[in-house]
């Protein structure tokens, strides 16, 4: 079974494109996705994939939160998450 | 604190070779657009003006977000020091706890309000002498997922009127809204902690007015200015707080 963090990657590369491509490497996990310059319509849009993928309820506040791929993972991870 | 040492927003002005120009003053805030295109001339002109902190930063982005973030800071490095009146090694930035970024010169927070949006080529500065702004400028690239972001960051009435609407012209209402809300909550400083769906852009800014008021429902103590400042190739909103002497007459709120 695919673990948190590779789910998390294929959503990136499936659903994030940056100047119309798609990010293309690799993120380090401790980059937010605004830094990799992911637009503020495409990171709202993110949450919600993430949210349907996991079954969880991610609002906007948790996106303001959860700034980089590693904390999302570690909040996906988590007993309540 | 640091006061503006000029008199007039009309100093903001750039020079010939400069990639940055005035794109519209409105209600006391200067706003400069900034010519995010490929150049590598200008881009190393504008990296040799960060400081050490933001190079460290710009190491870390990708090659599009690296050449927006520096085009744009070095841009609002020049424009800080004529405002500022200061040499550009003495300025630097902090940051508020939400990541709202601020201006220090000499290690003192400086008395200037501004605040920075990019989207794909285009870059907006604000910039005014008192009063928290917000900007946003977004392109309009249709969206996959248009409708989920719509049930995801739009109140009721909004969404009831985006589902009114069909192709360009429902993309081009997703984006006059998303583009208030941003600006609204980039002016107040909090992010996106505070959820955008709670609150709804004034109705007759949503059928078209391009000035008008708002209050936050959780903050209605604070009134604000909204301003549509779209061009044709993107749409773009300036959030600015009012006077408290405005919130009197305040034609309008968000609630």
């Amino acid at each position: 079974m695919a673990t948190t963090e590779e789910r998390i990657r294929k959503l990136v590369d499936d659903n994030l494109e940056v100047d119309g491509r798609p990010i293309g490497r690799p993120l380090d996990l401790n980059s937010s996705l605004r830094d990799a310059g992911v637009s503020s319509v495409d990171f709202v849009a993110f949450a919600k994939v993430v949210a349907q993928e996991f079954n969880v309820t991610f609002t906007l506040e948790d996106c303001a939160k959860y700034k980089t791929l590693g904390e999302l993972i570690a909040f996906l991870d988590a007993p309540s998450g | 604190m640091v006061t503006a040492g000029r008199d007039s927003l009309e100093i903001v002005t750039s020079s010939a070779d400069a990639w940055w120009s005035p794109f519209t003053t409105t209600v006391g805030v200067a706003i400069m657009h900034v010519d995010l295109r490929p150049d590598p001339v200008r881009e190393a002109e504008a990296y040799a003006r960060l400081d050490l902190s933001e190079r460290s930063s710009w190491r870390k982005y990708l090659p599009g977000p690296r050449r927006r973030f520096s085009l744009c800071r070095a841009a609002l490095r020049a424009i800080l020091c004529r405002w500022l009146d200061c040499p550009n090694e003495q300025l630097s930035f902090g940051i508020s706890g939400y990541g709202k970024p601020f201006a220090v010169v000499g290690g003192v927070r400086a008395h200037a309000s501004f605040n920075v949006s990019h989207a794909g080529d285009h870059g907006l500065i604000a910039l005014g002498a008192t009063g928290r702004l917000g900007i946003d400028i977004e392109e309009r690239v249709p969206k996959r997922s248009l409708d989920e972001l719509i049930e995801a960051v739009m109140g009721p009435e909004e969404q009831a009127e985006l589902a009114a609407l069909q192709g360009a012209d429902r993309l081009h209402l997703f984006y006059r809204l998303w583009t208030f809300k941003e600006a609204l909550i980039k002016a107040l400083g909090t992010g996106f902690s505070t959820d955008i769906s709670r609150f709804q852009v004034p109705a007759a800014m949503r059928w078209g007015d391009a000035v008008g008021a708002f209050r936050f429902p959780h903050l209605p103590s604070v009134a604000w200015g909204l301003e549509d400042i779209s061009g044709e190739r993107f749409a773009a909103a300036l959030a600015y707080e009012l006077p408290r002497t405005a919130n009197a007459r305040m034609p309008e709120d968000g609630r």
